[in-house]
């Protein structure tokens, strides 16, 4: 399991949504794969169907046409093993709980006892919330729960790790941090990794490979590939080699509007 | 009705199993004493002194019962305390009494009378005297909405129409008598002179049963279920009763202070008001054939009087025998 | 704040202190009405009979509570994880909200006797909010905690434990704060009518003939303060919790939309119809009681609609009906428009209403029966003490929902208009009362059936006419028929205005 992740699979997806009774197109022929360990951002503009994709992958949405497969199994089964790690764009405390109680969550949910907690004090360490484990969600500001939910999105030890617009909800500045964290994370564990963001060079940051999704009906309009190696450093951001590429994604994204 | 009767024995039967396998002791006390649900018809006050002096001088054990005294109120039916088998025996009035036997085929027999007279009467201030039923006319007389067909009848006995009689309902407390919001009153005529008394006026009365209206109270009741199954019981506990009643009349006064700390604890009434009570319910009571005694004459002023308000009475409610056998 | 607090002070000094002179000068009915320190001087002189009562009371209340509340967290929960029961229920759950405790404590002391027909009262006074407020505190969840845990393979149960039963809580403890004073109120009423020797309730009834309302306004009071106990108690308990805190509403009881296809919704409905018959017939037959006092529905049906009894039963209860429903509608008009005036004068002056609130909780815990002397002497034994009577118990409900729904309205609103000079009354008549229209319907569903209560308490208390007399001359006449016929047709009419109101309100919402 350590050695990363396996395969995600999406082969000819469609969805569409009965909105006031008439079906409306989400999804349109959609096929997308991720190799085991690879790291996927998905972007695209507000309503394209990212975040329906991403729900998909997961098995929380039916499809209208296609499949999704991880490794050979449905989604179902390897999201009730606790295989799949998730974070929203909210981080989605409860906020009785704790940070430490929160992110044993998913363990409390598949039913795990005994040593499964134990690898929660590293997570805390990992996300930088050490010194917070019996704060309360209420007690800490956005940055630091959106931390908890990472934490929580890998407490199982997933194999596939989902999230959707993780780092939506904050500041410029704290979002690199994260972004950072983020690639360290992932470069320790090698989870497959989809992100679904609005951040150009967030996405070209991280993933290995940027697929960009055109909106209504949502279809992929390209895909570019990123060739910087891991782990790669901040400085990057500032680096004209990094700007062709966000370029590029750029490009398709306007070509598309 | 069969299928809830057989329901219910089995049940009983069940409970039965249950009482001798939980407590072994249960059947040497019923050898002992009989228990006995005796069913009263209002809260605790003077109207019921006889039976707690009876309980508190043992006369109910004495007699082989072991008496289970439950207090009524104003949503307790004491009939269908009866008929759904909460109690053996109740006090009544025997207009509904009888009226259920008739409506609705209860199967009822009246084997005593506590009230002779119906304490029942037209309470009134005596600086607004309302000595007659004639003085009505033109009144507002407050009565309990039970007691309503009773005093339309005794008006119909005296002449009177009763639209003439402003008649609204009477909700347990004088005070709208005391302040004059009404002219009269409908109450037990042992009582709540005392209370008006208390606030500084002076009352005046008269029973429903000096114009007419002849019927007993507190008309002991069972169920004809009852009058066989337990007829020793029913002899013991009128005769036990009849001899409370004796010693509490005796003096009337004597009693009721007694049960300051048992009895009367804690009913917001005051011992002097229970006492008045006893006292003025003493001749209502009292009967030279015997306390709780029916004789013709009485059973046959009831037929006639309920007869007045269309509820058809017959002999046959009323059994005599277990007086006999006292 | 500070005005706002020195105003209730006032207020409330000024109150009590009128009061004072126009119980010591007798000059309210004739006298009838006790001033403040009369009552206490009776309470002192009483104090050690007290004890016993309201130990009995607080035990019997105490004990209804928890069952009561109970089986609502059960049937709440039932209710959400399948949406299909909360609809067949729904006639059952209505029933129980309109029953009229005057017409249901005969019966439920024929059917339970002993102390189980004062528990039985407790716990039925405590069902409907806090099952209301479960339900609701159960179904407004974050939904995207839920799909945390569905993520991780959590089904309806996992969401259930790990998300709905906590996030429940706080709207759980705000209808506790409901269901607390109910279950004192329900305790009382049962001890006054069931034979039982100590609790307020007897206390109060012995006291009745006495012609001494200090001693009735203490026992009234006695029973305000253990009815304010509850309701301090659940309310610190919910300050203790809401860490997630979160503004609950009793009122929204609303259902999630129907779902399903036209035939099945029409069966569910008629089924829910039906149901609150089948448990009816279910207990009686469970309870063994001889169908000379226990009447089915086809009993009931018989004692109507066939001889010889029931050309003059309907006749009867049709007249009472027709006396009966006029007045209940305009009760309950009367006593949302003194709610609304309340609520917008709560609004305006803030500090005036709160003053009054302490009153008006005192009226909402004072047994009735302990007043009719008092209502009458002021109101004679016409409409005008229906009314009154009907607005007493009505108006208190409907305000806290009016007051909700005014509280609600946006500040920017307020704003707005006050930017163009509106300012107190005005920017009320251009604002807020448009804005708490809606709420004045769900006022009206929780009025509807306390209006036929408070109708028919005063007829059976004051006026001797309609449904509440028919009532209780059947009680003495041992009119079972008519008693199970006149309890039904209470149930039924509340039932029916109660959906009416849902109907408004729906009408009224949609905009």
């Amino acid at each position: 399991m350590g050695g990363g992740g396996r395969a995600v699979v999406i082969e000819d997806v469609v969805k569409t949504f009965l909105v006031r009774g008439s079906p409306l197109t989400v999804l349109d022929h959609v096929s997308l794969a991720c190799p085991p360990g690879s790291f996927i951002a998905l972007i695209g503009p507000s309503g394209c169907g990212k975040s329906t994709l991403l729900r998909i992958a997961l098995g929380l949405e039916h499809v209208d046409a296609g499949r999704v497969l991880i490794g050979d199994e449905a989604p179902d089964a390897v999201r009730r093993r606790g295989e799949i790690g998730i974070a929203f764009q909210d981080p989605a405390l409860l906020p009785w709980r704790s940070v430490t109680a929160n992110i044993a969550l998913p363990l409390d949910v598949l039913g795990r006892r005994g040593t499964a907690r134990d690898r929660i004090p590293g997570l805390i360490r990992l996300v930088g919330l050490a010194g917070f484990e019996e704060a309360l969600p209420g007690e800490l500001s956005g940055g630091m729960r959106q931390r908890v939910a990472i934490a929580r999105s890998l407490v199982t030890d997933p194999d596939i790790l989902l999230m959707d617009e993780p780092f939506g909800a904050l500041d410029l500045i704290l979002r690199r941090q994260m972004n950072v964290e983020l690639q360290r994370i992932w470069l320790e564990r090698r989870p497959t990794t989809i992100l679904v963001t609005h951040g150009i060079d967030e996405a070209v940051f991280l993933a290995d490979r940027v697929v960009v999704l055109g909106g209504r009906p949502g279809r992929i309009v390209g895909i570019v590939d990123v060739p910087f190696p891991h782990p790669r450093p901040t400085t990057m951001f500032r680096d004209p080699a990094f700007h062709a590429l966000t370029d590029t994604v750029s490009a398709l994204l306007a070509g598309e509007e | 009705m069969k299928l809830s009767l057989s329901r219910r024995a089995f049940l009983g039967t069940a409970a039965a199993g249950l009482a001798a396998g939980a407590m072994p002791g249960y059947f040497r006390n019923a050898l002992a004493a009989t228990p006995f649900n005796f069913q009263a018809s209002w809260i605790n006050d003077a109207e019921f002194t006889g039976y707690f002096v009876a309980i508190d001088e043992g006369l109910y054990t004495a007699g082989g019962l072991d008496l289970n005294y439950m207090s009524g109120g104003p949503d307790v039916i004491p009939e269908s305390t009866l008929i759904s088998g909460t109690a053996d025996l109740t006090l009544t009035t025997p207009d509904t009494t009888v009226k259920a036997i008739v409506d609705q085929g209860a199967p009822f027999k009246i084997i005593g009378t506590q009230y002779q007279k119906n304490p029942i009467g037209i309470v009134s201030l005596a600086k607004a005297p309302i000595n007659s039923p004639a003085d009505l006319v033109g009144k507002t007389l407050a009565v309990p909405p039970v007691n309503v067909i009773s005093v339309e009848a005794m008006l119909k006995l005296n002449n009177i129409d009763k639209s003439a009689v402003n008649i609204v309902p009477y909700a347990y407390d004088p005070t709208p008598l005391i302040k004059g919001e009404i002219d009269a009153s409908l109450d037990f005529t042992t009582n709540v002179p005392f209370t008006i008394e208390q606030a500084g006026e002076k009352a005046t009365s008269f029973l429903l049963y000096d114009f007419g209206f002849t019927i007993y109270n507190d008309t002991v009741v069972v169920t004809e279920e009852t009058l066989k199954s337990k007829r020793a019981e029913l002899v013991a506990w009128l005769k036990a009763s009849r001899k409370g009643w004796e010693t509490n009349l005796a003096d009337p006064a004597v009693w009721p202070p007694k049960f300051a700390d048992t009895w009367f604890k804690g009913t917001g009434r005051t011992i002097e008001n229970e006492v008045f009570f006893n006292t003025a319910q003493k001749p209502l009571i009292e009967s030279p054939n015997g306390i709780f005694s029916m004789d013709e004459e009485g059973i046959a002023k009831n037929i006639e009087a309920l007869d007045q308000i269309g509820i058809k009475a017959t002999r046959e409610m009323f059994d005599t025998t277990l007086l006999e056998e006292i | 704040m500070g005005t706002g607090r020195r105003a209730t002070a006032l207020t409330l000094i000024g109150i009590v202190a009128l009061w004072e002179i126009a119980g010591d000068l007798d000059l309210v009915a004739s006298g009838a009405l006790p001033s403040p320190s009369e009552i206490l001087v009776a309470f002192w002189r009483d104090k050690a009979d007290y004890w016993p009562h309201i130990l009995a009371t607080v035990r019997t209340a105490a004990i209804g509570f928890v069952i009561g509340n109970a089986v609502a967290i059960l049937a709440a929960i039932l209710f959400v994880r399948v949406p299909a029961s909360e609809r067949l229920a729904r006639g059952i759950n209505i029933a129980i909200f309109a029953l009229p405790p005057i017409a249901i404590v005969p019966v439920l002391v024929i059917a339970l006797p002993g102390e189980g027909a004062r528990l039985a009262l407790a716990a039925l006074a405590v069902y409907f909010p806090t099952m209301t407020a479960m339900t609701v505190g159960l179904r407004e969840i974050d939904p995207r905690v839920v799909d945390v845990v569905r993520a991780y393979g959590g089904g309806d149960g996992a969401v259930m434990r790990w998300v709905r039963l906590r996030s429940s809580l706080p709207a759980l403890l705000g209808g506790l704060r409901v269901a607390a004073p109910n279950a004192v109120l329900g305790a009382i009423l049962a001890e006054f009518g069931s034979g039982s020797r100590y609790g307020l309730g007897a206390y109060l009834l012995g006291s009745l003939g006495r012609a001494d309302p200090a001693r009735l306004w203490g026992i009234g009071l006695a029973a305000t303060a253990i009815a304010g106990l509850g309701y301090a108690l659940a309310a610190l308990a919910a300050k203790r919790v809401t860490d997630a805190s979160r503004a609950v509403t009793i009122a929204s009881g609303a259902m999630p939309p129907a779902k399903g296809r036209g035939q099945q919704r029409i069966a569910i409905a008629v089924a829910s119809f039906l149901l609150p018959f089948v448990v009816w017939w279910l207990l009686l037959w469970l309870g063994g009681l001889s169908p000379i006092i226990a009447k089915t529905p086809l009993g009931v049906f018989e004692y109507l609609f066939l001889p010889p009894t029931g050309a003059s039963a309907r006749e009867r209860l049709l007249a009472a009906l027709v006396e009966t429903l006029p007045i209940t509608v305009l009760g309950m008009a009367a006593g949302l428009a003194v709610a609304f005036l309340l609520a917008v004068l709560g609004a305006v002056r803030p500090g005036i209403v709160r003053a009054l609130l302490p009153i008006a909780l005192v009226t909402q815990t004072m047994p009735l029966v302990a007043l009719t002397p008092l209502l009458v002497l002021i109101f004679g034994r016409g409409i005008a003490v229906t009314v009154a009577i009907t607005v007493s118990v009505t108006f208190f409900p409907a305000y806290v929902t009016l007051a909700q729904g005014l509280a609600m309205v946006p500040r920017a609103a307020f704003d707005l208009v006050g930017a163009y000079g509106a300012r107190g009354w005005t920017a009320m008549r251009l604002v807020a009362l448009p804005a708490s229209l809606p709420w004045l319907f769900a006022a009206a569903r929780l009025a509807v059936p306390r209006a036929l209560l408070g109708v028919m308490i005063a007829e059976w208390l004051a006026t001797g006419r309609g449904l509440g007399n028919l009532l209780n001359q059947s009680r003495g006449y041992l009119d079972y028929g008519m008693i199970w016929s006149v309890a039904l047709v209470s149930v039924l009419v509340s039932v029916a205005l109660y959906q009416a109101a849902v109907m408004l309100e729906r009408v009224a919402t949609r905009r």
